[in-house]
């Protein structure tokens, strides 16, 4: 359970809802309503703006492909332990 | 990959065996090796084109046996699979740098190059790295429940060599 409430898209503002549509536009799905970490990093766009433009850039294909990159991400997570 | 590089990370950091500090057991000098041992560390620097065997390995070779067992798994995990070995390597890096291990960090870095993965492509896995051990800290202090499993289809594909469900 999340211990802070996560806002349903609706109750952003418009510029960040359209940074939240971008989640879907990057993972090439259509969610519905945005997965939480979306909404989380919309809350504050001078700090989730930055990050999000350093995730893709690290993620974007280059001397690895954009599978390879997902898999780094996995492993990365599984040793932090990370369900999310 | 990701279990055995923990595990000799596991060992070479704890009990230092990492050719530069002071090592916390008797490590096995290869000059000294029988002629079964030999071989096999003739087959570890084989695969790391080396003259100098990894002293984590030499840690383990005090039980000869042991050492054969963890290093054919060792040598399975990392060779040219689905994955190439140069990739499984980048991962190998990874994983040692997310969990603080000074001996896998440098080892698969240096192997890494070795292999051929450049500076650029190095900063890119770095990049990966660095960004998800943001993310999934950011997951965990708010206690977010996953919400992106249904991007992929359930796989329903049969362990290797064995056979599908619905093939009855």
């Amino acid at each position: 359970m999340p211990i802070v409430r996560i806002r349903d898209a609706e109750e952003y503002p418009e510029p960040a809802q359209k940074n939240m549509k971008m989640s879907s536009d990057w993972f090439n799905f259509e969610f519905g309503e945005p997965p939480a970490m979306s909404k989380v990093m919309a809350w504050d766009g001078a700090f989730g703006g930055p990050h999000g433009r350093a995730m893709k850039r690290a993620a974007t294909p280059g001397e690895f492909s954009r599978a390879e990159k997902e898999m780094v991400a996995a492993v990365v997570s599984g040793i932090n332990a990370c369900e999310y | 990959m990701t279990g055995v590089t923990n595990a000799l990370n596991v060992v070479a950091d704890g009990l230092r065996l990492d050719g530069i500090r002071t090592p916390l057991v008797a490590t096995v000098d290869p000059i000294k090796a029988g002629p079964t041992l030999k071989v096999l560390l003739d087959e570890i620097k084989g695969f790391y084109q080396t003259e100098e065997i990894p002293p984590a390995f030499l840690g383990l070779a005090a039980d000869e046996g042991y050492l054969k067992e963890f290093w054919q798994a060792w040598k399975r995990a990392f060779e040219d699979n689905q994955l190439p070995r140069r990739f499984k390597t980048m991962l190998a890096f990874a994983v040692s740098l997310t969990s603080r291990s000074d001996f896998g960090t440098a080892f698969h870095l240096n192997e890494a190059r070795r292999l051929g993965v450049s500076e650029a492509g190095i900063r890119e896995v770095l990049g990966v790295t660095q960004m998800f051990s943001s993310y999934t800290k950011i997951a965990d202090v708010l206690q977010l429940e996953p919400d992106m499993g249904s991007m992929a289809a359930p796989d329903l594909t049969p362990a290797p060599g064995g056979k599908s469900k619905n093939q009855g």
